[in-house]
């Protein structure tokens, strides 16, 4: 059973963190470059359990280890705490380890605008961008706005009110980009989870909310909650014919990223390794079967170019976030 | 009927045998992270999560939602012999739970928890059977300014909840409301108090809180007392032979407790957001209130360990109807369960039980027979349990510390929410020495931020106006029924013959 | 010891109340703001504590209800910060060892086999238990020991 073999694994594991943490970290220099990957690899979930980053992480482990890309253990570590401050604190700290590696999540961006982090998203190592998390612009279903044009007209006579999650989140940034671009303004209310948020579109709290595809799915489909726009480069085919942002006129250029990193100043060797190993892992049937089950947007940059997706999304949140005072 | 039609399609999926042992296993499973406190159902679900990939949905689903409602059933058990909540909705049987233990009633304790845990699980599922569209309806209304309104009620409750010294009290509450402000904040996403701690955003959770104070706190003070010294050496008072079962006179008293403590803990359950915890500590407070004798609370009155676990097991199965009807999730663990429908390829939604009907209605049967299983386990269990807490308190009181400490870090792996929990144990062994209340200080810490930030969401949709609370039909009835209760419940007691 | 206890919240809560007027009282769309409540809250429990003082001040001492075990439970409650202190140096197994065998032989002095097995069983089983079953995270500890 996978129970009973994981089981082992971790046991072995135990024996092997052993050995592994006796020798000195450094011994990653350029004589092991060639044979990279030679050794068991850590993988870093900086979240607990059950949420979107660790089943993204599982899923690609099990691709990894299905397809035998890569040849040795793969040992996955949750370090949950602080917003993914803890998991990622301690890639940080195994800087030059190319036997380290961990996924990100919207808050590897979001986290070091709000705490004292020692690390910023840019100074890891890039593998790739694989997906991003992109929102849905909703309406109750029986509301008179059809389409993202009228929703517009409306707000531009009345100010709406828009609710999304956190304060600190696309749910805000997306908004209020599209606000600033078609010049009208609207009241933001912040929610906890997406149980309260739903249920305040459904009482007719809010005119409109932001979000998660996969969270409103069923609900757009029994007509309680109509789709305007979404906020992504295309928009997935569970959506059906809902039109981007973008086709509808507006560049809003920001969304959360699903990727996976290296700790800071790992060989280049490494990284290109695994440039072209995730190469091969976004073409196999298991990967498109989680974008299509997540509802997520495929969103594919390798190496530098996720740095500088990195740095022009945290950019963006930064200045908006500090014109409306979240942060200093 | 289509009603029985579908329940009896429910029944013959659900007891198919594999369906039985995986809903035996998550039966098992749930009583067991229930009651490792600090280790909670959310915890314990996401980690078979990935057990039931490419299982059956219908075993699945049945396995998981059982680790759900049994962890309700187990966290109780540490909450009555070791004053020591399993998880955050077993707080409120502490009160009342450790008390009849330390009297020598362990036994008719236990029994009765278990027998309210199955009341309140059986009625809840009675109520989605029945009602659950009806219900579905109440979660739908359910906007910023009702969980306002939600949250008023329940700081009326603290009022009861503040016990003897009312100066005390006041501190203890107003202590809970400042911690509940710490963390991001909800609205303008500035941090309050977190001192650049990236621990601190997310604020300061319930359980380090809840197994310090009332965990921590009650063993440094036995130990002060000397308990490790005395006589017998162990806690508990027990004896097999006798006093096993409760007397008849727990069930006549209690009768009504569990009717009430079963309907608002589910109505409260419906509610997403607001969950077991709340409806467990309000069904404690609601008993507190109507009792006769409301001298005899936090002593160990039967009466205020049924209600909440009435309510805290009705209030699971409450969080199923939002779950099922609207594809919402209500709690972190619903949210896990939500998240497993996903990835089993089903899509929830308003249209999930008539396009998956086996799925939703194997599941409902299998909590009826869930929740029976749970009852013959728990007391059958009980003697083992009791063994365990019969160890010499010498011995018992660091085994206790280590579980303690070991489970609040396992939650988060946090460091910093270890060290609140400690903190929270010295501060509690004050607070029970000087007579404050860490009842009042709980409750204020869970209806604080929900208050907050209900009213605040509330503010920033009518633009300032108070006047929405009287424009939303469902707001006008909460405070029609707030009112009616405050009006009526003085003349029913006053009603109500002394003997 | 009842006043000092009071005199520590009150400490602590006038800190609170410090930091929540660096909070802005309003928002800056004239709403209720993140340091509104923290205000009001700080306020309250400044107000709540020097009331409880003074009322204990007029009572006299309660010093007859304050006789008990102090030093079991201070040295028990030094040992369990101890403990969390150890838990991210040594790892979990090794410091839930040492505090069991710290503990064990302050409560239950004399017994050296029942406190050896015990302090060395139950963690070990903890450990499994959490480590392989529950798969949850226990403490990894710095140094290099085999655990």
């Amino acid at each position: 059973m996978n129970r009973v073999s994981s089981m082992l694994k971790s046991a072995l594991a135990a024996g092997a963190l052993a050995a592994a943490l006796a020798l000195p970290v450094a011994s990653a220099g350029p004589a092991d470059a060639q044979d990279y990957p030679s050794k068991r690899l850590e993988w870093t979930i900086a979240f607990g359990p059950g949420g979107g980053n660790d089943i993204m992480s599982r899923t690609l482990i099990d691709i990894l280890q299905k397809h035998k890309l890569y040849p040795e253990n793969i040992v996955a570590e949750n370090r949950a705490g602080g917003s993914g401050a803890v998991g990622w604190g301690y890639v940080f700290g195994k800087k030059g380890d190319p036997y380290q590696i961990s996924s990100t999540s919207g808050s590897f961006v979001t986290t070091p605008l709000q705490a004292d982090t020692p690390w910023k998203p840019t100074d890891f190592t890039p593998i790739a961008l694989l997906a991003s998390d992109d929102l849905v612009l909703l309406v109750k279903g029986d509301s008179e706005i059809e389409t993202v044009q009228q929703f517009i007209e409306a707000a531009k006579k009345k100010p709406p009110t828009i609710g999304g999650i956190g304060a600190v989140n696309v749910d805000f940034i997306i908004p209020k980009i599209l606000s600033k671009q078609a010049g009208f303004d609207f009241d933001y209310v912040s929610f906890n989870a997406a149980g309260e948020l739903n249920t305040a579109l459904l009482s007719n709290s809010l005119d409109a909310i932001m979000a998660n595809p996969g969270e409103v799915l069923g609900l757009i489909e029994s007509k309680d909650m109509r789709p305007l726009a979404y906020s992504g480069e295309t928009t997935p085919p569970a959506l059906g014919d809902v039109p981007t942002l973008k086709e509808a006129g507006y560049e809003i250029g920001v969304s959360l990223p699903r990727g996976l990193i290296l700790p800071p100043d790992v060989p280049k060797e490494a990284q290109d390794w695994w440039i072209e190993t995730i190469k091969k892992v976004v073409e196999t049937p298991e990967w498109k079967d989680y974008l299509e089950k997540q509802i997520l947007t495929e969103n594919i940059r390798y190496g530098e170019d996720f740095r500088t997706f990195l740095k022009t999304t945290q950019d963006r949140f930064a200045e908006i976030l500090r014109e409306q005072g979240a942060i200093k | 009927m289509d009603l029985f039609a579908n329940l009896w399609m429910g029944l013959s999926i659900a007891l198919t045998p594999m369906n039985v042992l995986y809903l035996l296993a998550g039966a098992m499973i749930g009583m067991i992270v229930g009651i490792i406190p600090g280790f909670g159902p959310s915890a314990g679900l996401a980690i078979l999560l990935p057990v039931t990939f490419g299982m059956d949905p219908v075993g699945a689903v049945v396995m998981l939602a059982a680790i759900y409602y049994a962890s309700m059933y187990g966290g109780t058990i540490t909450s009555i012999l070791l004053n020591t909540p399993g998880e955050s909705a077993t707080v409120a049987s502490t009160f009342d739970g450790y008390p009849l233990a330390r009297q020598g009633r362990a036994g008719p304790a236990l029994v009765m928890q278990a027998v309210a845990s199955f009341v309140g699980g059986t009625v809840g599922v009675v109520l989605i059977t029945l009602l659950a569209p009806l219900f579905a309806l109440l979660a739908r209304n359910f906007g910023p300014p009702e969980y306002f309104l939600l949250a008023m009620m329940g700081m009326l409750l603290l009022v009861v909840m503040v016990g003897g010294n009312w100066r005390l009290g006041v501190i203890s509450a107003l202590i809970g409301f400042a911690l509940g402000t710490v963390g991001v904040d909800l609205e303008t996403g500035q941090q309050r108090f977190t001192f650049g701690s990236a621990e601190l955003i997310g604020g300061i959770d319930f359980i380090p809180v809840a197994i310090g104070l009332f965990g921590l706190g009650e063993l440094y003070f036995s130990l002060w007392q000397g308990l490790h010294l005395s006589r017998t050496g162990s806690i508990v008072d027990y004896h097999r032979e006798r006093r096993f079962w409760p007397e008849a006179r727990d069930f006549i008293e209690t009768r009504m407790t569990l009717v009430r403590g079963s309907l608002l803990g589910f109505v409260v359950g419906v509610i997403p957001g607001a969950g077991a915890t709340i409806a467990s500590l309000m069904s404690y407070s609601i008993e507190k209130s109507v009792s006769r004798e409301p001298e005899r609370f936090g002593k160990g009155a039967m009466a205020g360990l049924v209600g909440p676990e009435a309510a805290n097991n009705a209030a699971s199965a409450g969080a199923m109807v939002p779950l099922l009807t609207l594809g919402i999730p209500g709690s972190a663990s619903t949210a896990v369960l939500l998240a497993a429908f996903l990835l089993w390829g089903l899509r929830p939604g308003p249209l999930l039980m008539s396009q998956n009907p086996e799925f939703a209605w194997g599941l409902i049967a299998s909590m009826y027979l869930g929740n029976i299983a749970l009852l013959a386990l728990n007391i059958f269990a009980i003697p083992l349990f009791v063994w365990m807490v019969k160890t010499p308190y010498r011995i018992l009181a660091p085994a206790v510390i280590l579980v303690c400490t070991i489970g609040t870090y396992s939650v988060n792996g946090s460091i910093v929410e270890t060290w609140l929990m400690f903190v929270a144990g010295i501060f509690g062994f004050f607070m029970k020495m000087f007579g404050f209340s860490p009842a009042a200080l709980v409750l204020a810490l869970v209806l604080g931020k929900l208050a907050e930030e209900a009213l605040r969401q509330t503010l920033t949709i009518s633009r300032g106006s108070f006047m929405i609370f009287l424009e939303r039909p469902t707001s006008l009835w909460i405070i029609g029924i707030t009112a009616a209760v405050l009006l009526v419940a003085p003349l029913l007691r006053r009603a109500q013959p002394r003997d | 010891m009842k006043r000092v206890f009071i005199l520590a919240i009150l400490a602590l809560a006038l800190g609170y109340t410090y930091f929540a007027f660096e909070l802005s009282f309003l928002s800056s769309t004239g709403r209720l703001g993140p340091g509104f409540f923290p205000r009001v809250i700080g306020l309250g429990l400044i107000a709540s504590c020097l009331y409880a003082l003074a009322v204990e001040w007029r009572s006299g001492g309660t010093e007859a209800q304050e006789r008990g075990l102090w030093g079991v439970a201070v040295r028990t409650a030094l040992l369990s910060g101890l403990f969390v202190a150890l838990l991210n140096v040594l790892g979990g197994l090794v410091a839930m060892i040492v505090f069991m065998l710290a503990a064990l032989f302050m409560l239950n002095p004399g017994r050296v086999l029942q406190n050896l097995a015990v302090a060395f069983l139950l963690p070990i089983g903890i450990y499994v238990l959490f480590e392989f079953w529950l798969n949850a995270g226990i403490p990894q500890g710095m140094l290099p020991l085999p655990v």
